[in-house]
Order: C-alpha cells, then structure tokens, then sequence
C-alpha cells in the first residue's frame, strides 16, 4: 500500500496524525499533514485506511 | 417557478428557524435532527435570510469552495456597520482576521501567525499551561467546591492566551470577562451595544503594549505585531486590532466550552469517567468525541460571490450560508450512532474546528488546553459532582455552546505548590 495527500486539500485537522504518528507527519509551519515515506509498512495499513476514513477534507488517497 | 421552488425549505417556503434564542439553546440537537431529516438544505428568512447547511458533505463542500464563498467582513470604523463576515447574526463594529478575510488578503495574514499555533509551537506551551492549570485547581483543592467556569475553564485558556500575546498575566479577567458576556448575550438584546464597547479596552492595551514592543522587543504575539511584515509592510492599527481581535475570541471561550461541557458530561456520566480514568490512552480519542458531539462553535457563515451549485444544492450570488457545524457532527451519514459520546470512536471526521481554508488555527492550542484541564481534574478530583441544581448555560449557543456557572464538589485535597508565573 502506498499513500499520499493533497497538499491543497488537506488544512491540517491533524486526524491522520492521531490515526497513524507512524506514517504521518504534521508540518512545524502551519500543522498541516505529510507522509516522508508513501510506501506503508503492512502493520499499519489499517491504521492508514482508519486515517482515510477520518480526514474531514478527503485529503488522503491510499493506491 | 421552477418544481423545486415549493419543496419546504426552499426561499419560497422558508423554514422557521432562528439559532440565536434561549428556545434553540435548549433544544438544538432535536432541532437540528428534525432539519436535517426533513429539510436538509433550509431558507430561513431569520436575520436577514440564510441557507443553513446542516449534512457534513454539503458543509465541507461548501468549505473547500473558497473561489465562490467569501467571509470577508467590511467594516465601516466610522459608523461600525459591517456586510459579509462569518456571524449571523452580524456582529457589528469588529472585524477578526485572518477569519473574516479572503484569499489573496487572508494568505498574508495567516501565513504571518500560522507559526505561533503550529503544533511544535504548542508542544513547547504546555509545560506552561499545566503549571497555570495545576495552580488554579491548587486554590480550590483544599475547599471541596469549585465553579468549574469561573475556577477553571474560563480562567486557563484566558491565561494562555495572555501569556501567548505576552500581555501581563494577572490582566486575563479584564480581557476575558467582557468577550465572555459577548458570546452569551443575544445580539438583539439592549445589553449586547455594552459588552462591545467593553473590547475598546482590549484594544487600547494592545496598542499601549505594542507601542512598548517597537522600543522593545520580546519573544511574544505583541511583538510579531509590532515588528513583523505583512506582504512586506509593517501592520497598522486597524491589521493589529483585528488579527488580536480574531486571536483573543478564538482562544477565551471556545475551550472554555469545550472543556466546562467535557467535565459536566463526565460528572453526569460516571463509567466514563473511570473508563477515563482507567485508560488515559483514551484521551485523545475521547478529546476528539467531545469537539464533535459538543461542537463549541456551533456555526458560522458563508456569502456567495456568484451562482453557485454544490453538490446539486442552487445557492444564489449574494445568499448568505450557515455551515451548522453542530448539525453536521451529528450527521448519521457521517457518524454511527451520532448522538451517543463513544469515548473511542474513532474514526471520526468531525468538523468542530471547521473546514476549509479558515479550519481554527487555534485547535493544537485548545486540544492541548483540554488535556491539561480533564487530566488535572480527573487525578485531583476524580469525584468531583456537579450541583445539577446551580448550573446555568449560556441563553444563546449561536456563537458558542457553553456555560455562565457550574458548581462542583469534590473530597478536598492537598496543594502541590504551583503558582501562576
């Protein structure tokens, strides 16, 4: 599983972040959200497909 | 007229709804289902007309439009009368930026503070804010009785505030009191003019304060005021004093609902307070239920640019929109079980710090606060019971959804020592 997010979507509600800290990251700047890595370690793709489910703008793809 | 023209809920059959009264503060979860259920996209000829938006995808739908929904508040500083904004009803004579401001304008003055509210920033904060939260419940621990708003919850997030704006800290009530009153008095009420005019003084410490910070600058919000850059120019008095305005509301009484709510729901609930108590990894779970189901900001608005449609719904150039905030969080589309408090749902799209461009820069800072708060309390009081019959709420949730007075007592404690400085 890979993933990514909209940069101009997202607007930093921080969900994913509580979801997975593991795989996603929040920007000093402004606390909008990131991924360093896209490829998703096994162990935490249900956490990642939790942190779909919970971005209130719709930011985050998995592929 | 077009066949849809007589579906209840369209302008030319409005529903009856007005959420700046004493009837809709009492009863606004049921409100809100019935509109939903029945009219989910409703004309209220309330204030002037609005669109209230109360499904969470027609409400983050209408949040991502930007380009066609602008809150830009005009304000004339002679006579204080305002259009456009995020308040319905209006609130005249103030402005708050970066809130009530559109792109290109709202770029420059988001991106000046973003910074100061990011989460590292507010990760280096909360040592702070857990001494103020500790010396607080220190001056009541030994009594057995607190009022959970005056004691606690009004005080903190004032003091943080005071201390991130860098304003001496034992000034938080002069500033805190009158935004307060603000928040809880209709704005069709004669008292409402009053608590206005009580802000000048808030104004006129910033200005006093920034003044100082140009001569001598320190490590603080009033000094970025006074020395920082906008577009490459300095801020002048009208950017200062509504950037300060924008940022002193945000921080006073939104958390301070949000966590007076969190204990009385606690005090009223108390499996899930020990569930609480037992399982303190819940909290950040548990922190996110709360925002949706309490939703403290319980709406605010949208003006259309043009004609505009949003997933299906026509909304006409010029109509003003209310993004229901604490009707969409209880949207069964949404949420399973919406008006139940689940301490771990998860996961949970709420919008409680709203959605789109303009979502509360403020929420790293309020979710820190309410963790110092509910932490405190539950180690220190964790029997702590609400006089259910002293208690009294705000006689108007259409801004916030909070409480004037929640008494509380408790088997009292011992001090820890914690002082505010």
């Amino acid at each position: 599983m890979r993933v990514k997010i909209d940069p101009e979507v997202c607007q930093g509600h921080a969900m994913c972040f509580l979801a997975c800290p593991q795989v996603f990251e929040l920007s000093d700047e402004d606390g909008h959200a990131f991924v360093a890595d896209e490829n998703v370690p096994p162990e935490f793709e249900h956490a990642v497909e939790q942190a779909v489910r919970s971005c209130p703008e719709g930011a985050i793809t998995t592929f | 007229m077009a066949e849809g023209d007589l579906q209840p809920g369209s302008k030319q059959f409005p529903i009856e709804l007005d959420h700046d009264t004493p009837e809709h503060a009492a009863n606004w979860p049921e409100r809100w289902r019935a509109i939903r259920e029945t009219t989910p996209r409703a004309w209220t000829e309330s204030h002037g007309g609005f669109w209230v938006a109360t499904r969470l995808e027609d409400l983050v739908g209408i949040a991502q439009r930007d380009d066609v929904f602008s809150t830009h508040k005009e304000l004339d500083r002679v006579t204080g009368e305002t259009t456009g904004g995020l308040s319905i009803p209006p609130v005249p004579g103030i402005r708050s930026i970066p809130n009530e401001s559109d792109k290109p304008e709202w770029n420059g003055i988001r991106g000046f503070i973003n910074r100061h509210f990011a989460p590292r920033a507010v990760e280096l904060r909360r040592q702070r804010a857990r001494n103020f939260t500790a010396a607080l419940v220190d001056m009541v621990i030994e009594k057995g009785h607190f009022d959970i708003v005056d004691d606690l919850t009004n005080p903190l997030p004032a003091l943080v505030t005071m201390d991130l704006f860098g304003f001496p800290l034992e000034e938080w009530r002069a500033f805190a009191d009158p935004f307060h009153t603000m928040v809880y008095t209709p704005a069709s009420s004669p008292e409402f003019a009053a608590t206005i005019k009580g802000l000048d003084h808030f104004h006129a410490r910033v200005d006093e304060e920034v003044a100082k910070r140009r001569l001598e600058p320190k490590d603080d919000l009033l000094t970025i005021f006074a020395t920082g850059l906008i577009d490459a120019e300095p801020l002048g008095y009208e950017t200062i004093h509504d950037l300060a305005f924008n940022i002193l509301a945000g921080g006073v009484d939104t958390t301070t609902a949000l966590t007076s709510n969190t204990l009385l729901y606690l005090s009223r609930h108390p499996d899930q307070r020990q569930e609480l108590i037992n399982r303190p990894d819940v909290m950040p779970l548990a922190r996110e239920e709360f925002i949706r189901y309490f939703s403290p900001i319980h709406g605010l608005a949208r003006n259309a640019m043009s004609d505009v449609e949003v997933n299906g719904w026509k909304i006409d150039k010029g109509d003003r929109v209310l993004l229901a905030y604490s009707a969409a969080n209880r949207d069964p589309d949404a949420f399973e079980d919406p008006e139940e408090v689940k301490l771990d749902r998860f996961p949970n799209k709420h919008v409680g710090f709203g959605a789109g461009m303009h979502r509360c820069i403020g929420s790293f800072l309020a979710r820190m606060m309410w963790e110092c708060m509910v932490t405190e309390v539950l180690a220190r009081m964790p029997d702590y019971r609400v006089e259910e019959d002293k208690i009294e709420s705000y006689h108007t949730v259409a801004k916030v959804n909070g409480w004037i007075h929640i008494p509380a007592i408790f088997t009292p404690g011992k001090k820890v020592g914690a002082t505010i400085s």
